[in-house]
């Protein structure tokens, strides 16, 4: 509690009471995700003891990802150009597409090669304990695009993690799209189970779109 | 089977403990806040993953490790089975101090558990049950007069270290019914739609339906055992029965005691579940499954949690752990290693004799005491003792 007995950082914080600048912080740092009462609490008291400088530098990082990085209005994927590169890259293959967590996933999946087709970052999974449901997903843009953009995709890959909240998302989006008469398929077992797409080794993660199984 | 090296790396008093163990029995004396019961618990924790007395993953971390860049704490052992098999097996969890120094903090977080199977890194799942373990200690006084969790701990932990499939059936479930029970606070507030329960409902049947089967066929063969062994630790006293009552509707759990398959109670309890959308929805909670399961354990055809004495819960515990050496020996054909935290000071010369049988009858026993009289050294032929003080374990034969 030393900390905040520092008379500087005190007065500038006035009491620790609702609406004070420090509880508004504590505030921001529980609404991030996975961020408790308690950690909220420890970094805002962190910020508070921190240089001034090191302060400024996390606010302009934090206004600077907003501004200066874009989503592709298509698949959603980050990027400095809107569409972006793979999504106006005339040498794709326009009739399938595959539907990822995370942009790390893609970044993967591109680089394990042998994938021509396109990509869909939904930006999570379906975890209601998060507050993510599909409506907190980029599920709707994918609609949007299939109907609008993308109209000659015949299968859709659902590559999403192969944990709970990753298979839920695919039944959730296999049932959203095959009676739209697209064929809707999984990467095949043989990813390590459990673990995250992106940590998985090449090869694996080539065998597995080579394999790929229709959701039932 | 029995544990052959016991090396432990900053958990909790134990800056560096490197043990090389025997079969037989081994006892250690110390006082107590000597870290004797930390040491039987390091042993569990490489058998089961888990601690039955920290609160957090954090605690077991060794304050004096704290200093260091990346706190580690790390526990590895070398087993050997009956049937000449040697397994190593290695428990590290790595913590941080509290963010901020301290000042609203304090306690080291856990940051991360890593796990490896002779040298190799491996799930949870795929170490426990590689050591099998039986701990007794004053703790499982809980088990009779405890709240209906710890009756549900004890059986997690039981079959666990038995059945491994157990264990991935147990992570699952646990996983689905806090996503489905939040899934349920968003139906509530409208913010979500029914048949997004589809997959979590078809998920919770299949892993609870498993837990069901597993405890209800565990607890039968424990009540058997472990009603012969009360009979024998207390004969004059009245019979112990354990009963087991899964956390479902009544017809699925007569079908359940009926000695229904798997794959039949988990189809039934997805349509119990499906059945109950609309009140879990209203509660916000999930109402049936094993999460609600209980163990009734009656002496004499009383409730032992409200009716019996401190002497005759003590005696039923001791009978359960006792079944449970039996019952690991009958699954595995291979016995348990034994560790009794101080429990044989407080039991008369009877009841010892019953516990030190069943000692005598496993490859390997660890017993803790904080007196070097008791118990008795004449009850305990070829026993290697030892001391215990300020981290450092010695002989003293
Ligand atoms: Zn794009």
């Amino acid at each position: 509690m030393a900390n905040a007995r520092d008379p500087g950082s005190r007065d500038a914080a006035g009491p620790p009471g609702a609406g004070s600048p420090i509880q508004r912080l504590v505030e921001a740092f529980h609404r991030l995700p996975g961020i408790g009462p308690k950690s909220a609490q420890r970094l805002a008291y962190h910020v508070l003891r921190a240089p001034e400088a090191e302060a400024r530098a996390l606010a302009e990082a934090l206004l600077e990802v907003k501004e200066r990085v874009v989503f592709c209005s298509r698949c959603q994927d980050i990027t400095d150009q809107d569409p972006c590169r793979i999504c106006l890259d005339p040498a794709r293959d326009r009739t399938v597409l595959c539907v990822v967590e995370e942009p790390l996933d893609l970044r993967a999946l591109e680089r394990a090669g042998g994938f021509r087709g396109l990509f869909h970052v939904l930006h999570g999974a379906i975890s209601p304990a998060d507050g993510i449901g599909p409506e907190e997903l980029k599920i709707a843009e994918l609609l949007a695009r299939l109907r609008d953009v993308d109209r000659d995709v015949a299968e859709v890959i659902v590559a999403t993690n192969p944990n709970l909240e990753g298979e839920a998302t695919a039944l959730y989006l296999a049932r959203l799209l095959s009676p739209l008469g697209m064929r809707v398929t999984r990467l095949a077992r043989g990813l390590p189970a459990g673990a995250d797409l992106e940590y998985a080794d090449d090869v694996t993660l080539a065998r597995a779109l080579i394999y790929r199984q229709s959701v039932e | 089977m029995h544990l052959a090296e016991l090396s432990l790396t900053h958990v909790r008093t134990f800056a560096r403990l490197e043990w090389e163990l025997t079969p037989g029995v081994h006892v250690i004396v110390g006082a107590n806040g000597s870290g004797k019961s930390n040491l039987l618990e390091a042993i569990t924790l490489l058998a089961t993953t888990r601690s039955a007395r920290a609160r957090s993953d954090g605690e077991l971390v060794s304050w004096s490790a704290l200093g260091d860049v990346a706190p580690l704490a790390r526990a590895a052992g070398r087993v050997l089975t009956r049937s000449g098999e040697r397994v190593s097996v290695e428990v590290a969890i790595t913590a941080r101090p509290a963010a901020g120094g301290g000042a609203l903090g304090g306690e080291p977080a856990a940051a991360g558990r890593r796990f490896r199977v002779n040298g190799v890194a491996r799930r949870a799942s795929d170490l426990i049950g590689r050591l099998r373990v039986v701990p007794f200690s004053a703790d499982d006084l809980a088990i009779i007069s405890g709240a209906p969790v710890e009756r549900r701990r004890y059986l997690d932990v039981t079959i666990a270290q038995l059945d491994a499939p157990y264990v991935r059936a147990l992570q699952r479930y646990t996983r689905v019914l806090q996503q489905r029970n939040s899934l349920l606070r968003r139906l509530q507030e409208r913010r979500a739609a029914l048949h997004e329960l589809d997959f979590w409902d078809e998920e919770l049947a299949r892993n609870g339906g498993a837990l069901l089967h597993a405890r209800a066929a565990t607890v039968a063969a424990l009540a058997s055992e472990a009603a012969a062994q009360y009979a024998a630790l207390a004969p004059d006293d009245g019979a112990l029965a354990c009963c087991y009552r899964p956390g479902v509707p009544s017809e699925l759990a007569s079908r359940l005691l009926g000695g229904a398959s798997e794959e039949a109670i988990a189809d039934e309890l997805g349509a119990v579940v499906g059945a109950e959308r609309a009140r879990d929805v209203q509660a916000g909670v999930t109402h049936a499954g094993p999460h609600r399961d209980d163990v009734a354990i009656a002496i004499g055809g009383h409730a032992a949690a409200t009716t019996a004495s401190r002497g005759q819960q003590r005696t039923a515990a001791l009978a359960l752990r006792l079944a449970e050496v039996a019952h690991s020996l009958r699954r595995t054909g291979d016995a348990p290693v034994l560790l009794l935290d101080d429990v044989l000071s407080e039991l008369d010369a009877a009841r010892r004799e019953r516990v030190l049988a069943a000692a005598f009858a496993v490859d390997q026993v660890i017993i803790t005491t904080p007196d070097a009289d008791r118990p008795p050294r004449a009850e305990l032929p070829g026993a290697r003792w030892y001391t215990l003080a300020g981290g450092v374990l010695q002989r003293a034969d």
